[in-house]
């Protein structure tokens, strides 16, 4: 009953959030330079039929009634239609002159919808890269300081978080697909296309993984419960495996929730490296078009996913120890 | 129990030698031999560092890895536990238990308590089954007089109170029925009154199971209440064994006398209490009727709470050059008062007055010069002191926000009051972390004096300290006093402490003050229990 409770005051607290993002991410849309309608219309068309255009589309409409409209549709489900992006798929390129207002433009969910998997998968396995890198090496770095496992988990995560993503994409590219042939590089047309992308994400969370885990595992290896437990009789593993692990788990489950907001980041530049067609690589051709709703489409999305995320993220934490407060 | 002289030890230390695995360092334990009877309990006194935790690890093999044994023997029923090579081949927990004196920090806090007490004893006897296991640890809560063990059971242990922890650690080392317990320091951290249940239920349960005890204290008048026959330590070496009474009627070494000199006698007419020098001015401080009130957030519900009194109606008055003792059991109030009295937090209903000002009319600027009239000293050396501020810069502070002193002037005036606490001012520069428990107290004292503070709030100041320090400290309190004409309010749940200090003594009961009265009188004719 109470998780009930609880459950249903952080989701009317997500629902909040949502939408103060959305507020500021389509306020700050509309007050930054770069004008739509002179997208949409070309730079050859002349400055009434951009008025024109701009005042059929309600762009000269104070903000908050602009807003209003908007939110009024969302909370419909409908998150409007991309200004330049048709249902066929073809971007329309600029002179051309067309009706944004028309029916035959895709709306902004069909476009999220169909992104989005694409890039849930590329997250989980860039998670499941980084986990499998990470857990052995922090554990082990954690149990034996100023020893060998420790050093080598200190040279990952240094030589990792060196590496910029960009580089380490273009190397890769060149490596395991131009020149080994063992993956596919560009676009996406199956799971392989996942790998690489997913490698070099992996890469980007690795250092923050094995610190905490080194770090919070040494400190609990200290605490006067597990010098104890050995001579209350337990043997070592079990000391380690159910209680250092059980209580290191708690910063961790933190920082992955946290390190979502890296994965983000880094979805919109290694997508767009690798041609992948998720939702980070929507994004940067959104913005790059001014195509408003589908901007605010995936912020508001995106907002989602952390609220979610993070009631998850507390609720795990909660679950492995109950002294936390929820 | 003379009875059991005749049969073999449980335990016998043959020159048992502890050192460091550093080569060439001193040895911590050195040539140590003793032997343990059944059914005996055999009490080991040391001082503070004196070497008891090491022996006790040692026995139990649980060294740390930077100490090694070094020499000599531990023969458990008439066998070596050390192997050829220095290493100790008892099973931890199997035969000689061990209980510590950190019981809230024992168990992991993530856990409920009972699954943690059946993982250990299926850990050490895997034989028994997970619903026997149960069984078991649910008896032996009982036995121990853990209330509703059922439901104890599944609590966390952040749930149960320093005495209850004591009480579950108890069942964790006597779940595997092991023939005897070392018992490392266990009553240090709690009160007396629940120090002495916990020494009660040890000596019963130790009958009703045969079991033999080594008690290791640095309390004799502890080891006193429970102990068969006592192992002085001095330096690691044994210094005297005899038995509990005729060691202490008549101690043989010069050592032994010492220490026994050093408790505060209490119900012996020789130490006269101290006696009230206390002048018949305006009080300095007073307390009326003062009233605070707790709302704890009840577990499970989002908007209940409950509230607790943690101090009700409480009215004293502080007369200059007057010591006040205020006692009570852990959790009366004691913390809560002190909060009051220093205006960390504000009284929901009475006043406090200052030197006839109440501190709810000071505006905030008036109140902090105030301040520097009274001057709180803590309990925890540790935690009190800044780790990465010097010494000297420690002290200064409360001059610096008072605006009092510049430069040189400053530094003199620090200088002599490290001198008048008798730390050495050469230690002015250095970092607090080399220094030992009662120095730490020491600057604690120093910041306050710089203030030349009226009154002095003592919140348990000294029970960090060992017998010695704390009378050291003591001594240095009356010698400040006749000084610098100090007033003191000692909060404690020493009685012993509190009556050889104090002139007038308030005692707290679940948040109300009792009963206030002149020193001899409450101890010779208490009214509240």
């Amino acid at each position: 009953m109470f998780l009930v409770e609880y459950l249903l005051k952080r989701l009317a607290q997500g629902v909040v959030i949502v939408f103060l993002t959305s507020l500021i991410i389509f306020t700050l849309l509309r007050v930054v330079p770069g004008d739509p309608v002179r997208l949409i219309v070309g730079g050859m068309a002349n400055d009434t039929v951009v008025k024109e255009v701009a005042e059929k589309m309600g762009l000269r409409d104070p903000i908050i009634v602009q807003y209003g409209r908007y939110i009024a549709g969302v909370v419909q489900g409908d998150f409007g239609q991309s200004y330049v992006r048709p249902r066929n798929g073809m971007v329309v390129a600029g002179g051309e002159y067309i009706d944004p207002t028309k029916s035959n433009m895709a709306p902004v969910i069909d476009l999220v919808v169909e992104r989005l998997p694409l890039t849930l998968m590329l997250a989980g396995m860039s998670l499941v890269f980084a986990l499998l890198v990470s857990v052995p090496l922090g554990i082990f770095g954690g149990l034996y300081p100023n020893r060998w496992p420790s050093s080598l988990a200190l040279l990952v995560q240094s030589v990792f978080v060196s590496i910029p993503n960009f580089w380490l994409s273009i190397v890769l590219i060149l490596f395991l697909s131009v020149k080994l042939g063992w993956m596919p590089a560009l676009g996406y047309q199956g799971f392989a296309y996942v790998l690489l992308p997913a490698i070099v994400l992996a890469v980007e969370i690795c250092p923050f993984l094995i610190r905490t885990l080194t770090v919070s595992l040494g400190e609990i290896m200290q605490a006067p419960f597990i010098d104890e437990a050995r001579v209350r009789g337990l043997s070592r593993w079990r000391i380690v495996i159910g209680h250092a692990l059980r209580n290191a788990a708690v910063p961790l489950v933190n920082l992955l929730g946290m390190q979502l907001s890296v994965l983000i980041g880094g979805v919109l530049v290694v997508e767009y490296i690798f041609d992948y067609p998720g939702l980070g690589h929507l994004t940067v051709l959104s913005v790059v078009a001014r195509d408003f709703p589908l901007i605010q489409g995936i912020a508001i999305l995106t907002s989602a996913v952390f609220v979610f995320i993070n009631i998850l993220v507390d609720l795990i934490t909660y679950a492995i120890d109950p002294r936390v407060e929820l | 129990m003379s009875d059991t002289r005749t049969r073999e030890p449980v335990l016998s230390v043959r020159s048992l030698t502890v050192g460091p695995t550093e080569p060439g360092s001193a040895a911590i334990l050195s040539d140590l031999s003793f032997d343990l009877h059944s059914h005996e309990i055999l009490g080991i006194f040391a001082e503070t560092g004196g070497g008891k935790s090491v022996l006790s690890r040692a026995l139990a093999n649980w060294l740390p890895p930077t100490l090694e044994f070094r020499g000599g023997d531990i023969r458990f029923k008439g066998k070596s536990t050390l192997d050829g090579t220095g290493h100790s081949m008892l099973r931890p927990g199997r035969e000689i238990a061990y209980i510590g004196s950190r019981p809230q920090s024992s168990l992991d806090p993530t856990i409920p308590v009972g699954p943690q007490l059946v993982e250990k004893l299926r850990a050490v006897r895997p034989e028994i089954s997970a619903a026997d296991a149960r069984k078991k640890i649910l008896k032996l809560l009982a036995e121990v007089r853990i209330p509703s063990p059922e439901e104890r059971f599944n609590e966390y242990p952040t749930k149960y109170s320093g005495g209850m922890m004591q009480r579950a650690m108890i069942v964790d080392a006597l779940s595997t029925d092991p023939a005897m317990i070392i018992a490392d320091n266990v009553t240090q951290p709690l009160d007396v009154t629940i120090a002495l249940q916990i020494v009660r239920l040890l000596q019963q349960l130790a009958r009703q199971h045969g079991l033999s005890v080594l008690f290791l204290s640095s309390s004799l008048s502890t080891l006193n209440q429970l102990a068969d026959r006592v192992v002085v330590l001095q330096n690691g070496r044994v210094a005297e064994i005899g038995e509990t009474q005729a060691l202490i009627n008549a101690p043989a070494t010069p050592y032994t006398r010492t220490i026994i000199d050093q408790i505060p006698r209490i119900w012996r007419s020789t130490a006269a209490p101290a006696v009230s020098t206390r002048s018949a001015d305006q009080p300095i401080m007073s307390v009326r009727d003062v009233k605070r009130t707790y709302y704890v957030r009840r577990p499970g519900h989002l908007n209940s709470y409950n509230s607790v009194q943690a101090v009700r109606s409480v009215t004293f008055d502080v007369m200059p050059r007057d010591n006040i003792g205020i006692v009570g059991e852990s959790g009366c109030g004691k913390s809560t008062l002190t909060r009051l009295l220093t205006a960390l937090e504000k009284p929901e209903q009475g006043e406090i007055l200052f030197n006839n000002r109440p501190f709810n009319q000071m505006p905030q600027k008036e109140l902090t010069a105030a301040r520097r009239g009274f001057q709180l000293l803590l309990q925890d050396p540790y935690n009190s002191l800044p780790p990465r501020m010097t010494v000297g810069r420690m002290i200064e502070e409360g001059m610096r926000i008072h605006g009092i002193g510049k430069g040189a002037g400053m530094r003199a005036r620090v200088e002599q009051a490290m001198t008048d606490v008798g730390l050495p001012t050469s230690i002015y520069n250095h970092l607090p972390n080399s220094l030992s428990t009662g120095d730490r107290q020491r600057i604690s004292v120093a910041r306050a004096l710089v203030l030349e503070p009226q009154l002095l709030i003592l919140d348990e100041t000294v029970s960090a300290l060992d017998q010695s320090e704390q009378n050291k400290l003591l001594a240095l309190f009356s010698r400040l006093q006749a000084e610098k004409n100090l007033t003191y309010i000692f909060i404690s749940h020493d009685l012993a402490m509190v009556r050889r200090v104090c002139s007038r003594i308030a005692v707290m009961y679940l948040g109300e003050l009792v009963e206030i009265a002149d020193n001899r009188n409450l101890f010779y004719s208490a009214r509240h229990p």
